[in-house]
């Protein structure tokens, strides 16, 4: 049996989801442009589940909801449609925790031409809203890019405050987040709480839904050109025919969603048993602890060891789990974002992401803590950092620690 | 889209096809007036034909009989059936008739979709060109009886905003006439881009066309209230303010604040102590650091919480 705590990753799609997607597959295969009474039937099932998501993210409207292949779509779009429709600003400003959607992105502005302010955050993975106020420029600065929960720790950023902030200090700064983590997460509001973010993105598969479908929301009158150009589709402003299937299963899953959302406190209960447990073992820090943070998500760094090995243990145990070390990022970096905190390499390279959705119970839990002292036992003893006899560091890993 | 017609459209539609009696289609013979509008090129072509009851004096010439061909979509024939069907019901004069708009005819098709509003518009401007025939014919002068017909200038022009059915022509007219420099005016005299505001800044959108007139606009804040006094003077003075009149105050509540930034009229502040965590304080500490500030050093100082 599997046991999945890698829902930060991607979700499963439940039977309600399948069965939703289903007939758009076969008898119910229409172009929603096509006039025919038939396509009536695609039309009108886009529309239906425009509304659904419109709802689930509190939308004024339902037309600023657009459908997208993906987060990374809806992101791209979102800061480079606004690049492209207000040319005479070239400021942008992001945090030094964003999810490579928004940092490659920015990366490759900057190499347009373009000032890039990436604020960082504190040991506890919390945004530093003075170098944020510091660095807006009323009359210069093109847009705010800043995730309303990061992907590996979990933390949530005060997405009310800092747009509220962004307003006041120019209307026109326009204000984008990357909600891929917080949605189905957290409850969201563009109408009261978020009314000051015009841009919001989110993908399917974070929240049960399949791979390949994306949400972007485009406040009214916000300033944005199409990334995709193409036919009149999403109202000129995304090209392309549009995924009638996974739309339909995006619709489900966020249906679905609301009920997880009230969920929370017993998922973040099952947080706080996971972290009781890790935290016996010793030379164990939770990332992020103490912050505000996602019910679902546990980021453990077990010091003095390599984060591969504990996954790969892990995965014989039946665990799915995700790490910040190099060896597993595909870039032989080890995590930017707990880097950005200031994690010790010591530890950065031994963090374990846990992410649990409603599927997860407290049995899973408890086993992960059955298994994970002697995975971690086990790799200590390999470990040139860590003194067997005296069970603890060795100097002159302290020493690596403070460098 | 797939169709989302009415019922009434359908009918409408279904009588003319299968040349029901009831359909206006058809040509008039004898007809008084003539007009025609669109052409094949823009998809959309209709002709139409009216006949009067002649008067002693033709201004008051009663409308008895119209009919129309029409190249067209489902809803642009079903407009020109409404159209028909409106003025005979009306008994109108031609120049009464000038009064019919297109939201008539919508209306009386219980509704078309928006991106079908423009055939709607078809009937009205054929009308108009059918009343300048027949004025021409029975020598009655419609510039004298203060009678205007509108611009040609917009036919055939391409569509910008569809939930108003605007197009660039009128909209390229009205920018000039009306000295309309942002989407909010544009959308204040026109309504052109206000309700789904896809067409604000969509390629060849309202922004587009306002920056071909006007060039497009250095991005300037539209806070432009800037302080009197030098920067150095503003943030010393600020600074004192706080020091000296807010800062006591917070104190006997064991709060505190802190100047993040100062930003041109902008003053950021971050509360700290027990104002930081008391629920509804930063709205009210707001309003009290403006009022001081504005008091004693600049009335143009804003004050932002963080």
């Amino acid at each position: 049996m599997t046991i999945y705590l890698d829902n930060n990753a991607t979700t499963r799609v439940p039977r309600e989801v399948v069965e939703a997607m289903t007939p758009y597959f076969g008898e119910i295969y229409f172009n929603p442009s096509s006039m025919y009474e038939s396509a009536k039937q695609s039309a009108g099932a886009m529309e239906a589940a425009r509304g659904v998501v419109a709802s689930f993210v509190g939308a004024p409207k339902t037309s600023e909801i657009l459908f997208t292949s993906c987060a990374t779509e809806s992101n791209s779009t979102a800061i480079r449609g606004a690049a492209m429709a207000n040319p005479a600003r070239r400021h942008i400003i992001t945090s030094t925790v964003e999810h490579p959607a928004v940092l490659a992105l920015c990366e490759e502005l900057e190499r347009e031409g373009y000032e890039v302010d990436r604020i960082g955050v504190n040991e506890r993975g919390e945004i530093d809203m003075k170098a944020y106020v510091k660095a807006l420029r009323p009359g210069q600065t093109l847009i705010v890019s800043i995730m309303a929960a990061n992907n590996e720790t979990g933390v949530v950023f005060p997405i009310e405050r800092l747009a509220a902030i962004a307003k006041a200090t120019d209307p026109r700064i326009l204000f984008h987040t990357d909600a891929t983590q917080a949605a189905g997460k957290l409850a969201i509001d563009l109408t009261h709480a978020w009314k000051d973010v015009d841009f919001l993105s989110f993908s399917g598969h974070k929240i049960h839904a399949p791979k390949g479908i994306g949400v972007l929301f485009m406040r009214t009158g916000a300033a944005c050109r199409p990334f995709l150009y193409g036919g009149h589709q999403e109202r000129g402003r995304r090209g392309g025919t549009e995924n009638i299937p996974y739309i339909v299963g995006l619709a489900k899953a966020c249906e679905l969603s609301q009920k997880r959302i009230a969920d929370g406190p017993r998922i973040a209960a099952l947080r706080d048993r996971l972290e009781a447990g890790l935290k016996k073992i010793p030379y164990v820090v939770i990332n992020g602890e103490g912050a505000e943070r996602l019910p679902n998500t546990t980021n453990a760094a077990f010091h003095y060891i390599e984060g591969e090995g504990i996954l790969y243990q892990l995965d014989l145990a039946g665990i799915c789990a995700s790490s910040g070390s190099a060896c597993t990022s595909g870039s032989l970096d080890p995590s930017h974002v707990l880097r950005a905190m200031h994690v010790p390499f010591t530890a950065v390279h031994g963090s374990i992401r846990f992410s649990m959705s409603e599927e997860t119970t407290e049995a899973d839990i408890d086993h992960v803590i059955e298994v994970m002292p002697g995975i971690v036992a086990n790799l200590r003893k390999l470990s040139p950092y860590w003194d067997n006899e005296k069970q603890a560091p060795r100097e002159t890993a302290l020493i690596v620690e403070k460098s | 889209m797939a169709w989302q017609y009415s019922d009434k459209t359908k009918i409408l539609f279904m009588n003319a096809v299968n040349g029901n009696e009831k359909s206006h289609f058809g040509e008039l013979p004898d007809a008084d007036g003539v007009g025609e509008h669109g052409s094949i090129a823009c998809g959309d072509a209709m002709r139409f034909y009216f006949k009067v009851k002649k008067a002693d004096n033709p201004v008051d010439d009663k409308i008895i009989a119209a009919k129309y061909s029409t190249f067209g979509c489902t809803s642009a024939i079903a407009s020109s059936e409404a159209l028909c069907e409106i003025i005979e019901k009306g008994e109108y004069t031609p120049i009464e008739a000038l009064k019919i708009r297109n939201e008539d005819i919508v209306q009386f098709l219980e509704g078309l979709p928006s991106q079908k509003i423009h055939c709607s518009v078809m009937g009205a401007e054929a009308l108009e060109a059918a009343v300048a025939d027949w004025a021409q014919k029975r020598g009655v002068d419609l510039e004298a009886l203060g009678v205007h017909l509108q611009s040609k200038e917009d036919e055939g022009s391409r569509l910008v905003c569809t939930c108003f059915n605007i197009t660039e022509a009128e909209l390229k007219r009205r920018i000039v006439e009306l000295n309309l420099h942002t989407i909010d005016d544009v959308i204040g005299a026109l309504k052109a881009g206000g309700a789904c505001g896809a067409c604000q800044h969509a390629p060849g959108g309202i922004q587009d066309l306002l920056d071909e007139r006007w060039g497009v606009q250095e991005s300037l804040p539209e806070t432009a209230e800037k302080p009197k006094i030098s920067p150095f003077q503003l943030s010393k003075q600020i600074q004192t303010v706080i020091d000296e009149d807010i800062r006591p105050m917070l104190a006997d509540d064991n709060g505190d604040v802190e100047i993040v930034d100062i930003k041109e009229n902008l003053v950021y502040v971050e509360l700290t102590g027990a104002c930081a965590t008391c629920p509804g304080a930063s709205g009210t500490v707001q309003y009290v650091i403006e009022k001081k500030l504005r008091e004693k050093v600049d009335d143009a100082l804003r004050v932002i919480p963080v």
